[in-house]
């Protein structure tokens, strides 16, 4: 009773909210500016976004407190301690996860097909970027015009989705026509497979130094300024991010938003209306690999350094569990998916390791390393793809249709218009 | 083209044993599909978990002297029949925890718990694994590893002399006796009719006083029997085992069922030994055949092209059956 | 005049012969029904004008033009859209977004467009939301738009298909048992609606339905499978008193009798 009150009072008052939240935001990011390395901190400080997500502001109010936090209040609470880069590594990763999961669920999400190889569109991106901006490429162009200097990155960026996409039309376009449970397969197999051939490709021409990888990437350079920490990749993704969550917004209530739910609800009906299925999952299958594959050009740049051991089913399941869990369809779930996973693989799982090697090396307990937590990705990833479906199929935050106001339909004319047919079909 | 001919018997004989393994991992996927619809992705690790379990079995006895004091085909039975009882009941839980519930739900989710079964199967066996060995590869002594020598260069002197292991006999034996009594089961016995007539029309079946999910709970009891049976013939084979053996191995195998025409068991048989003997020939072969520019790490690409191809053009599979949708 | 043609349509599944040696010409303008017992090949019938199977042998001609080996969504375009037996709303959109849906190959925004934003694509879809609110005014659908299609019930939903398939703005609509699972008063006011459709839009209609009441009080012309053949054909009163028709809907002894509702 007494919780209820005070939620409906909360619920009611706008300002009390702003209140609470900026209360929240102060104290969370003191204390991350303040301790030296407290994970449990920073992690409450990137909860405030999903706090603002359930508060009752407008939606432009929202966004522009959430780019405030994102570009001004978390990198500032960050720089306070020597933990700087480590924090920021992770943001940055966060943010690339996000948009990879973004991308995975206008596959999965909206148009309703299994892609289980994801990764390989990441794949595509990162050696396309890391094999022209490293002496790589001089293998098989003659003259030596490599590596690409950093300021072509940012052309990267595109190319690198291009690319993905095109793979992921090349992928689509065999498989698209079959049913849509082989696609499930397919897809994991051609995940493989991107890895095994990325792992071979040092002969006949050396165009990927096979497992050796690609090292010294250049990093991005604008206008003589290189990008080299953590920090500094940090705001290329939350601008890569913005562009997509954008993007995704705007496709997600349009004519192809549309078409993708509905050959995902009823094929039949689907092409009964008139939507042509193969290039409507084509154009979910090119999307979806472009922003994975944009992605990928920043991975490369980052790490400075890849090889196919960064591409395996492993990474692809992981960002289908962001979808799954977050909420199949469904953008602000898939966003809160994506970070959580992101920091379960980043944090929680690697400090619960240490925390019970430093328990187990003082003589505590005895934990045998086949049992630490950062090994047990694939238990806990099965389990959440085990559980979800079954108990809670539509994820943390359900994906819900935009409700329109009446206002905005209820136009004036009726239907048809008094001059029958001819009227209706101008 | 000579050291194609050269190595071909071999390549036979290595294909002939890859895909009977292939063949009977493939009807634990076609007869799941053949009912469910469902592309059962534990299979994989099923028949993996058969392999640990059969190494398990084998490893302790031997460690106890047990197995000594037992002939050795009459072991190498015991050991099939633990790893065939285990990994039956394993698939019968399975089905009752993770696909029962998911019956009614759209297939994407009922994919996805099938996903997330074989990635907990792989690491719950890693575990144990890890913990009894302290490593999660497991090498095991072969009972029947001695090998022989096949005089094909007496045929024809193009042919070069391949060596057989015994255990290639036991498992084309083995496999060839799993799958006729199956074939027959399923042909000929009232539970078979009964999975058949489930597999045509599960409504319809169960109108006619048929238990559906009895034949459900069987039809996954024999896939998952059969598949832990193959994981103790692999185990036999190829020495070494570790917990991620089933996925690609799962993977060809369902390219066997596809290529078979998916739901159909002689198919799958079939499909399983032309997988096989092509695996190996291009494993042999392909740096022989392009000059040295692809070699033998391609052969999972290759098996994969051949999934690519059958269902670009022939969907259906070889000897498919026709589905339709009703609309 | 004739607007839709079939001649020698024919359709096997297996060794069941499901549509056999069709011949018909619906007429351009009026109501058409298709009527037969279960298992007929109504249904398929329907399929096989919209592209969903492939027929084994025959032609169909939409204005001289034939559909056979068209692709679904290509027969949308040329002018046919239908309703389904079995309803299949797409469940999770809102209803406003099902007839949306139904205009896609009527609106132009292509994936560039859509991601910028840019003004003409803002309008479009502005107009299309208010058309398509105006489609569910015409169907009395209007207070649902904002719902999800699957919590509708049974009859809406069934009214949703249609105006789901009004939003194609077709020339010839297929519905197929439209009435199935109504109650009476929902019926009387799908059989004004499909009167209203047919008047006012100018459509072409033909349904299958087993509702003999219903066929009887709006259909023109009314073709007779059973057994995937053409037992019959003709107006109302004619198809009432074929002893063929009665034989094979109500068994032999039937015919003597004389019974027909």
């Amino acid at each position: 009773m007494e919780i209820n009150s005070t939620r409906e009072r909360l619920a009611g008052s706008k300002s009390l909210q702003a209140g609470l939240l900026a209360a929240f935001v102060v104290v969370t990011s003191g204390a991350v500016y303040l301790m030296d390395k407290s994970v449990l901190a920073f992690l409450l400080l990137l909860g405030s976004l999903l706090l603002l997500y359930y508060t009752g502001f407008s939606n432009g109010i929202k966004w522009a407190s959430a780019g405030i936090l994102l570009l001004l209040v978390i990198p500032f609470a960050a720089s306070g301690g020597s933990s700087h880069e480590a924090y920021m590594e992770v943001a940055a990763q966060c943010g690339i996860y996000v948009a990879m999961a973004l991308g995975l669920n206008i596959v999965v999400g909206f148009a309703g097909l299994l892609d289980m190889g994801f990764v390989a569109f990441f794949a595509v991106g990162a050696y396309t970027y890391g094999i022209f901006a490293t002496a790589q490429a001089n293998n098989f162009i003659p003259g030596s015009l490599f590596p690409l200097p950093g300021g072509s990155f940012w052309i990267f960026i595109l190319l690198g989705g291009f690319m993905a996409g095109i793979f992921g039309i090349l992928l689509g376009l065999p498989v698209l026509r079959v049913k849509g449970d082989y696609l499930a397969i397919v897809t994991l197999g051609f995940g493989e497979i991107i890895r095994i051939i990325f792992n071979n490709m040092e002969k006949p021409i050396n165009i990927t130094n096979g497992a050796m990888g690609l090292s010294s990437i250049q990093p991005p350079d604008l206008f003589g300024f290189k990008f080299t920490f953590p920090h500094q990749f940090y705001f290329i993704v939350i601008g890569i991010l913005a562009v997509v969550i954008f993007a995704v917004r705007r496709l997600e209530h349009s004519r192809l938003g549309r078409s993708w739910k509905a050959v995902r609800e009823n094929e039949i009906a689907a092409q009964s209306m008139g939507i042509p299925l193969i290039r409507t999952k084509l154009t979910a299958f090119a999307i979806g690999a472009s922003f994975s594959g944009m992605m990928g050009v920043v991975f490369a740049a980052k790490q400075t350094f890849i090889d196919p051991t960064s591409f395996t089913l492993v990474e692809s399941t992981t960002i289908l569990v962001m979808v799954v869990l977050g909420g199949m369809g469904s953008v602000p779930g898939v966003i809160l998916g994506a970070s959580l996973v992101t920091i379960l693989n980043l944090q929680v799982l690697t400090e619960l390791t240490s925390a019970l090697n430093a328990l187990s090396n003082n003589g505590y307990i005895g934990i045998p390393t086949a049992l630490s937590p950062s090994k047990m990705q694939r238990l806990i990833f099965g389990l959440i793809l085990i559980l979800f479906a079954i108990f809670r199929p539509n994820g943390l935050i359900r994906a819900r249709n935009r409700k329109v106001s009446l206002e905005s339909v209820a136009g004036s004319g009726v239907y048809p218009a008094p001059a029958g047919r001819a009227a209706i079909r101008k | 083209m000579n050291d194609i001919l050269h190595t071909l018997p071999q390549v036979l004989i290595d294909g002939l044993a890859l895909g009977a393994i292939y063949a009977v991992v493939a009807l634990g996927y076609t007869m799941v599909y053949g009912i469910l619809e469902l592309i059962n992705f534990a299979h994989g690790e099923i028949f993996m978990t058969g392999a640990f379990v059969g190494t398990a079995v084998l490893l302790a006895a031997q460690g106890t002297g047990l197995a000594a004091s037992l002939p050795p085909w009459l072991f190498y039975l015991l050991i099939m029949l633990i790893a065939m009882m285990f990994t039956g009941a394993l698939g019968v839980g399975i089905e009752r925890v993770a696909y029962r519930p998911l019956r009614k739900a759209p297939k994407l989710i009922s994919l996805i718990a099938a996903f997330g079964v074989s990635f907990v199967l792989q690491d719950v066996v890693r575990f144990i694994a890890e913990l009894r060995t302290g490593n999660y590869i497991v090498s095991s002594s072969s009972l029947y590893g001695e090998r022989m020598s096949l005089p094909a260069s007496s045929i024809s002197s193009l042919f070069g002399d391949a060596t057989v292991k015994t255990n290639t006999l036991i498992i084309l034996g083995a496999a060839l006796l799993l799958m006729v009594a199956l074939d027959r089961f399923v042909n000929r016995s009232k539970w078979g009719v009964a999975m058949r007539a489930v597999a045509q029309d599960r409504e319809t079946a169960s109108l006619m006083s048929i238990n559906v999910n009895k034949v459900i709970v069987l039809t996954f009891f024999i896939g998952s029997a059969l598949g832990g049976a193959t994981g103790v013939l692999f185990a036999q084979q190829y020495g070494t085992i570790d917990p991620y053996i089933g996925f690609i191995l799962g993977m060809k195998a369902f390219t066997a069922a596809v290529l078979g025409g998916i739901g159909n068991i002689r198919g799958a048989m079939f499909g399983g030994f032309v997988i096989g003997i092509l695996e190996m020939f291009a494993s042999s072969n392909l740096g022989t055949l392009t000059g040295g520019s692809f070699g033998a790490e391609y052969k999972d690409v290759f098996a994969f092209s051949i999934l690519i191809i059958v269902l670009i053009f022939k969907p259906e599979g070889l000897f498919g059956r026709a589905v339709k949708e009703k609309v | 005049m004739a607007i839709l043609t079939v001649a020698s349509l024919k359709k096997r599944f297996g060794g069941l012969v499901a549509v056999n040696g069709v011949d018909y010409s619906f007429p351009s303008g009026e109501i058409s029904a298709v009527i037969g017992p279960n298992g007929a090949g109504k249904t398929t019938f329907f399929n096989l004008i919209t592209g969903i199977y492939v027929p084994d042998g025959g032609r169909i001609e939409l204005d001289g033009k034939s559909l056979v080996r068209v692709k679904p969504h290509v027969i949308a375009k040329l002018g046919i859209a239908r309703t389904f037996q079995n309803i299949r709303l797409f469940g999770s959109m809102s209803v406003l977004e099902n007839v949306m849906v139904g205009m896609h190959i009527h609106l132009k925004s292509g994936t560039p467009g859509t991601i910028l934003g840019w003004g003409k694509v803002r309008h479009e879809e502005q107009e299309a939301r208010r058309k398509a609110y105006r489609l569910l005014q015409y169907v009395g659908l209007e207070r649902h738009f904002n719902e999800e299609a699957s919590s509708l019930p049974y009859g809406a939903q069934r009214k949703l298909e249609v105006a789901r398939a009004l939003a194609v703005q077709p020339k010839v609509l297929l519905l197929d048992e439209p009435a199935a699972g109504m109650n009476p008063r929902e019926t009387a006011e799908l059989t004004a609606l499909i009167r209203r459709m047919q008047r006012e839009l100018e459509l072409t209609i033909i349904l299958i339905e087993h509702d003999m009441k219903l066929v009887m009080q709006l259909a023109e012309h009314i073709l007779v499978l059973d057994h995937g053949e053409k037992i019959a054909e003709g107006g109302p009163a004619a198809i009432r008193n074929n002893p063929k028709v009665i034989e094979a809907y109500l068994g032999k002894n039937a015919v003597e009798e004389g019974v027909m509702a």
